[in-house]
């Protein structure tokens, strides 16, 4: 008989009753307590026995248990297969990782790996050990060790491979090789140019420390070490919160806001600089903390001034100390060096200098016998000026956008979804880890991690233990909320749904209408009712949850942000590009200056909505600012970039120069891919895009491999009815029209019109983009009665939907003008053609092909309507551009 | 930081409040904490050197230390930490288990050891996925007493502090302690 709750109650009651009972008896007791319960029986003896027998396992040291449990790894030199390198000796290990000493064998040389030990235990492990190496991958500098390559073993292990940097620490070389004041100044310039490198990509270092600067033998200065590096749009604006950070950090270099929680920055790791500045000029570190305990060194980094390195220097130097030595080129002026390190390492952040550029101007100036810039009464002046000269810059920024503002130029069709990725993604991320911490706090079930960390799995085992939540609603509320934002990641869109709508409702249930966190359940479905293309609804539920966060929160606060950035979003993906627009520039004057993932995530979609509303020129302004912020955020190989790359392709593609659209897309496609693998809707839209710059160009074959490649993915993600398949069957049939082979592509056009109609309902301009497509199949196959009905129906889609004298409205009629022009109706065909061409030619490049057409086609029309002096001016300017 | 200092160890009765940043994020920090604290427990009991030993209590108490300044978002007793902590340790050893079991089925490689006095090899590993699981048993049976052995064993507290985390009373832990060791004991020899 199972064990339940009653019986375990009744058992124990007996085993404490036995225990009463003398030992002797205690047999006869149960014997007749248990009343024949054989199993009752047996269970409390084997318990007395237990209790009287040897020890429990409970009463194991758990370090001993530890001990057994945790392997030394790293004295064991891994076998896996780390491509072609071959581990030899072990370099070092930290609380994080382990570094191995690795030969390459192709190339016979030497490299430095780092694995993520036990990288299956947290989500800020992982992403720790990954920021490391994504910072690497971000520096190049010869006094930067290098990152070679990285990857994940089998078993998911993440390991990346480094230059092998063979040198000792700097103070040590200086203390060693006896190196001169100047040369240790010119050692320590070295280290600020590689520190003003980093901070050039927006990495703060965090842990600048001699022990993390080599010298090698010939005298290369080498930083090491980005494994609590951060970006600085981490940290800016919020605390540090790294606080794990704090016990692998060196309280000795560590700056005092480092020490006390404030907020981190490059002006922390300036007061690094300085202190390493200290140590090098006086042979001594500033503080001797050597034997007190941390919350003593704690104090007095925060709090105690150290002594001028002029007075240290004329005390006698202690044991171990090393003094620069050697004749100076200059005079050494200690009152100098005292204003140099003791402005880098200034207790108030504001007071150091601002900019490690500036600290080596001044280094330089000493060098040089000039005065320093930095004098105790000139910081106050110096911030002043840095602000002001900061302020300019962004305003300046600001005005060029302003100028290019309502510039309307050329517009045409882009199926990629636009996007705020920046924010997305962060979402994600901080989704998963929120919910992989949930499982661990999941009660009382053993809920250890799963053997393998892919998300799909840990989805599904976290909607199993949410549905074991009853008990708990509004965790489980939010586990369905983190769960079905993930599973809308990953495309499986009615699985989202029903996740999501089950939040919601749960949320109201619990918190009424109108609570903040009933209006962040509203907006997140509302976003996946738009990428179901049920806009409508979509609209409705992100105005609600807008509503609600506007009256309870503060105006600029994340959760109106995030409801504006929806709204943008679904307004958007309706065709609503004016409102989009009005949307998102209130959404972006909100925030911030500088750079930030939201803010270019904001800009970004802004940009898109500008395409899409056909101005190109500040589409493009935006994005090439985009660009250069996602650049300095993430670095050049990721998939941020990427999106840029391709927005600012589309509008190359829809002014006609399609070699440059083809190069944009193939960078991005190239990124996509290598980020996101072969077979992921990102890849399937890169696919296509890349397929249609060479559509432009008449290489259907190569683009039609592609796009066939496309369409699989993304039927398999979104089904057959959605919009974005509809994008690449259009694709496909403008490549059989180019082939002439014009049934297969009115089976496909005729597929699109069917999908845009289902999704969009009866108005969208799409559905023209479908129609004006069918009549040009139709057209090609000189099937002129079938192409105008067509092609009007499309123009009466247009004029509803787009705004008046829009591009692809004009080209409409310039093909309506040719199908009436070939059934010889002249008369008809003029004003069609005409209007195409007087809203198309002040702004396409003069070798547009629509253009063209519209001037050939109007000098034939003038011909037969007796118009010399008209078909003349066309042949004029035709000849002109033929030039 | 130096590793061997000794450490200002907070009272059981501790007024202050441990702020962990956001709640679920801090706890994910605090899982990496103490994995990293168990790896340097680990190390001391591998060096032998018995003055060396930290007991679990000790380890939550620097795994305490190490977040207590966090920004705060959470507020969490330290019993209430403790408790989360202990679950932590739990989960971090049981799946060191696990993983150890996978590789040594795996590979067939002889494991290291370090330490002759130590049981053989992988003892450790197979008693407490064992225990782990009677463990899993016992909540079904009784939630409060899988807690509580959660506690003491993998958080180390004592009867006092397990007593005033479950708001009962001494006794009451005294005897549940004892008939959950017990079991404990006798479904562990069973499953031998």
């Amino acid at each position: 008989m199972s064990l339940d709750p009653g019986r375990w109650a009744r058992i124990q009651r007996l085993f404490h009753d036995a225990l009463e009972q003398p030992p002797a008896d205690r047999r006869d007791f149960l014997t007749a307590a248990a009343a024949g319960d054989r199993a009752l029986l047996d269970a409390v003896e084997r318990m007395l026995a237990a209790d009287a027998g040897g020890p429990s396992p409970l009463d194991r040291d758990l370090a001993r248990v530890a001990a057994g449990v945790l392997e030394v790894d790293a004295a064991e030199l891994p076998l896996a297969d780390f491509g072609p390198y071959r581990i030899t000796r072990l370099l070092g290990e930290g609380g994080m990782g382990v570094v191995y000493l690795a030969r390459r064998s192709d190339l016979d040389s030497v490299a430095a790996i780092k694995i993520l030990r036990d990288a299956w235990l947290s989500p800020a492990r992982r992403e720790r050990f990954a920021a490391e190496q994504r910072t690497l991958a971000q520096l190049h500098h010869p006094s930067i060790a290098q990152l070679h390559d990285a990857d994940t073993l089998p078993d998911g292990t993440p390991w990346f491979v480094m230059e092998y940097v063979e040198g000792v620490p700097l103070t040590e070389y200086c203390r060693t090789q006896a190196t001169s004041l100047e040369g240790r100044l010119e050692l320590f310039r070295a280290v600020c140019e590689a520190v003003q490198h980093a901070h050039g990509h927006a990495v703060i270092h965090r842990d600048l420390k001699p022990s993390n600067i080599l010298v090698t033998a010939d005298g290369t200065v080498k930083l090491l070490d980005f494994g609590i590096a951060k970006h600085l749009e981490e940290v800016e604006g919020t605390v540090d919160q790294t606080r794990t950070g704090l016990r692998m950090m060196t309280p000795a270099y560590a700056a005092p806001e480092q020490i006390l929680g404030d907020r981190v920055g490059i002006h922390s790791d300036i007061y690094s600089l300085g202190v390493i500045l200290y140590e090098l000029v006086t042979g001594q570190p500033p503080h001797d903390l050597a034997n007190r305990t941390p919350v003593e060194a704690m104090s007095i980094v925060v709090e105690r001034d150290p002594d001028k390195p002029s007075a240290v220097v004329r005390r006698p130097a202690g044991p171990g100390v090393v003094r620069p030595t050697g004749r100076s080129r200059v005079h050494t002026s200690w009152g100098d060096l005292d204003v140099l390190c003791l402005t880098a390492m200034h207790k108030e952040p504001a007071r150091r200098y601002q900019t490690v550029e500036a600290l080596m101007r001044d280094v330089d100036h000493y060098l040089a016998g000039e005065p320093l810039e930095a004098r105790p009464d000139s910081v106050r002046y110096r911030m002043g000026k840095f602000v002001r000269r900061h302020r300019g810059a962004v305003a300046a920024a600001g005005a060029v956008v302003l100028l290019l503002l309502g510039t309307v130029v050329f517009y045409t069709v882009r199926l990629t979804r636009a996007r705020n990725l920046a924010v997305a993604e962060a979402a994600r991320t901080q989704r998963i880890q929120q919910y992989l911490v949930a499982l661990f706090q999941g009660g009382d079930e053993a809920v250890g991690p799963a053997d393998s960390l892919r998300v799909v799995t840990l989805v599904d085992r976290g909607i199993r233990e949410a549905n074991d939540l009853d008990a708990d609603p509004a965790v489980q509320a939010e586990l369905y909320l983190a769960l079905g934002t993930i599973t809308r990641q990953l495309g499986n869109l009615p699985r989202a749904d029903s996740l999501l709508s089950r939040s919601l409702e749960q949320r109201r249930a619990l918190l009424g209408p109108s609570h903040p966190d009933v209006a962040e359940a509203l907006v997140a479905l509302g976003g996946l009712r738009a990428e179901q293309a049920r806009y409508d609804e979509g609209e409705r539920l992100i105005r609600e949850g807008l509503a609600i966060d506007r009256r309870a929160l503060p105006s600029d606060h994340p959760g109106v942000r995030r409801g504006l950035a929806a709204l943008g979003q679904v307004l958007q993906d309706r065709g609503a590009y004016e409102d989009a627009i009005a949307v998102q520039e209130e959404l972006v004057a909100m925030l911030a200056p500088g750079d930030s993932p939201e803010r270019a995530g904001s800009m970004s979609q802004l940009a898109s909505s500008q395409f899409y509303a056909g101005h190109y020129d500040t589409s493009d302004s935006l994005n090439t600012l985009v660009l250069a912020m996602s650049r300095r955020l993430y670095g050049d190989r990721h998939p941020m970039v990427a999106e840029d790359l391709i927005n600012l392709g589309a509008t190359q593609l829809e002014r006609g120069d399609y070699p440059a659209a083809e190069a944009y897309d193939r960078q991005a496609l190239e990124l996509t891919r290598a980020w996101y693998g072969d077979e992921h809707p990102k890849t399937a839209a890169g696919l296509t895009l890349l397929a249609r710059a060479l559509v432009y160009q008449k290489r259907n074959a190569e683009a039609d491999s592609l796009l066939r490649e496309a369409l699989t993915i993304r039927e398999r993600v979104y089904g057959p009815m959605h919009p974005v398949v509809a994008s690449t069957i259009n694709e496909l049939g403008n490549i059989a029209v180019g082939e002439d082979r014009y049934d297969e592509a009115i089976a496909y056009f005729g597929r699109m019109v069917d999908i845009y109609r289902a999704a969009y309902g009866g108005q969208h301009y799409l559905i023209g983009v479908a129609l004006s497509n069918m009549a040009s199949a139709y057209a090609g196959k000189r099937a002129y009665a079938q192409a105008e009905p067509l092609y009007r129906q499309a123009i009466a889609m247009y004029q509803a939907t787009l705004p008046p004298g829009h591009t692809t409205t004009a080209i409409a009629h310039i093909k309506l003008g040719r199908v009436l022009l070939r059934e010889r109706r002249f008369r008809e065909a003029e004003p069609e053609t005409l209007a195409g061409y007087e809203v198309i030619a002040p702004t396409a490049s003069p070798g547009n092909g629509f253009l063209r057409a519209a001037r050939i086609d109007l000098a034939a029309i003038y011909d037969t309507l007796n118009q010399p002096a008209q078909a003349a001016r066309f042949r004029a300017e035709l000849a002109d551009t033929g030039k | 930081m130096a590793d061997r200092v000794p450490l200002a160890v907070p009272d059981s009765d501790d007024p202050r409040l441990v702020m962990l940043p956001g709640d679920r994020e801090g706890l994910d920090r605090l899982f990496a904490a103490t994995y990293e604290e168990l790896r340097r427990l680990a190390a001391t009991v591998r060096q032998g050197d018995p003055g060396l030993t930290l007991s679990p209590t000790a380890l939550v108490n620097e795994a305490w230390i190490k977040l207590a300044s966090a920004p705060p978002q959470m507020a969490l007793t330290r019993l209430h930490f403790t408790r989360i902590a202990a679950r932590a340790m739990r989960q971090v050893l049981v799946e060191a288990a696990r993983k150890r079991n996978a590789r040594k089925r795996g590979d067939g490689r002889a494991l290291v050891t370090f330490d002759d006095s130590l049981d053989a090899p992988g003892a450790d590993a197979d008693d407490l996925l064992a225990l782990d699981a009677a463990l899993d048993d016992l909540a079904r049976l009784s939630p409060r007493q899988a807690l509580m052995v959660e506690c003491r064993f993998f958080g180390g507290l004592d009867i006092g502090e397990t007593a005033a985390l479950l708001e009962v009373s001494e006794a009451t832990i005294q005897r549940d302690w004892r008939a959950a060791k017990a079991w404990l004991a006798a479904e562990l020899t069973r499953g031998r």
